[in-house]
């Protein structure tokens, strides 16, 4: 009898770890699961830029991509070095540069009218630093999102925008 | 010797009982919007930090990548005014004004969340592309101005997003005046 109690103990204590643990790392799966799919399929590595199209219905990599966005992606890696990024942004649409960590939390997002001039020029780094240009992110590993808006789709605009994007220097 | 058997058994067991419990509670949750604020038969989450791992699971289920709310709210719907699952079985019509901000757009997503197969291409009305004064329709069957797709999906949902919403926007939004989504003849 006591034996039952015992086993019925584990089951439990087991189920109740199991369950808090699957529901606090759903996002860090969704994320691995993303991180290699693209690593996999796109053949890009951490720290490389990924240039994406304006999502269409054959886009299956994130749920909800937002039609009207030129999205550039890096997942990075702060481990050995810091990371620069330089793009000469669109002046008269929305833009923004966001950071999240590998559990999904969007920890920084500033769009271009935060940002001074059209000229894109950030550092991220895991060192402390105070100096405006340098952002210090919390976690060593990471991604990054710049979307550029695309609210006219006649092709001139998109090729401008595409050929901006292009030009986003990673160091 | 038994219990050297019994017990791997058993915390096997219990971590696919815990495990699973967990993805049922999420995908019950992603059907429910529970995380979110109701305005009518819109879904908005208020609060993006997403410190909460159910609230972060739920995200990542949905709108894994999503911005901040101080950046960009989602409002989500997968119902007409009348209550009912949205159908490309029926034509609808959006009637009304976003809520203010800099941009805004209306997106159709199938069950699964992704955008919607048709062969116009067209998945979003936005703040650019709207012809004023002039009703945004839902429908499988193509429109001349306004519309938006629903291709062969049994259920779908739209979102509305709004980027950089005024402050207005923020302080009532359990009674914002919302769009609403209304059935109409096909």
């Amino acid at each position: 009898m006591k034996k039952i109690f015992f086993y019925l103990g584990i089951i439990l204590v087991m189920s109740i770890c199991s369950y808090n643990l699957t529901i606090h790392y759903i996002p860090n799966i969704v994320y691995a699961v993303f991180h290699y799919k693209i690593e996999k399929n796109q053949n890009i590595k951490d720290n490389e830029i990924k240039h994406f199209d304006i999502p269409s219905d054959q886009s299956r990599n994130v749920v909800m991509p937002n039609p009207d966005f030129l999205y550039s992606t890096i997942f990075y890696d702060l481990s050995e070095k810091n990371l620069n990024i330089n793009a000469n942004m669109p002046d008269s649409t929305y833009w923004s540069v966001s950071f999240y960590k590998p559990n999904t939390i969007n920890w920084f997002v500033k769009n271009d009218q935060e940002f001074v001039t059209n000229n894109l020029d950030l550092t991220l780094t895991f060192n402390d630093s105070e100096s405006e240009n340098v952002i210090k992110s919390p976690v060593k590993k990471g991604f990054m999102i710049i979307r550029i808006l695309v609210e006219k789709k006649d092709q001139k605009t998109i090729e401008s925008y595409r050929t901006l994007q292009k030009n986003i220097i990673i160091n | 010797m038994k219990n050297k058997i019994i017990i791997p058994i058993l915390i096997l067991l219990s971590i696919i009982i815990g495990g699973y419990t967990a993805i049922s509670n999420i995908n019950s949750s992603t059907q429910n919007n529970e995380f979110s604020i109701k305005n009518g038969n819109w879904k908005v989450n208020p609060n993006m930090d997403l410190k909460d791992s159910y609230q972060r699971a739920y995200i990542s289920r949905i709108g894994v990548f999503a911005l901040d709310d101080k950046e960009a709210l989602y409002f989500l719907s997968s119902k007409d005014n009348d209550g009912n699952p949205l159908k490309s079985d029926f034509d609808y019509q959006i009637i009304g004004t976003p809520p203010k901000g800099r941009y805004w757009s209306y997106t159709l997503y199938g069950e699964d969340y992704f955008l919607v197969k048709n062969d116009a291409n067209i998945y979003t009305i936005n703040k650019e592309n709207l012809t004023k004064d002039k009703p945004i329709l839902v429908s499988s069957s193509k429109k001349d101005i306004n519309w938006l797709p629903s291709g062969n999906e049994t259920k779908f949902h739209i979102t509305l997003r709004v980027y950089n919403p005024d402050e207005s926007v923020y302080k009532n939004l359990e009674s914002l005046e919302l769009p609403i989504i209304k059935k109409i003849e096909k």
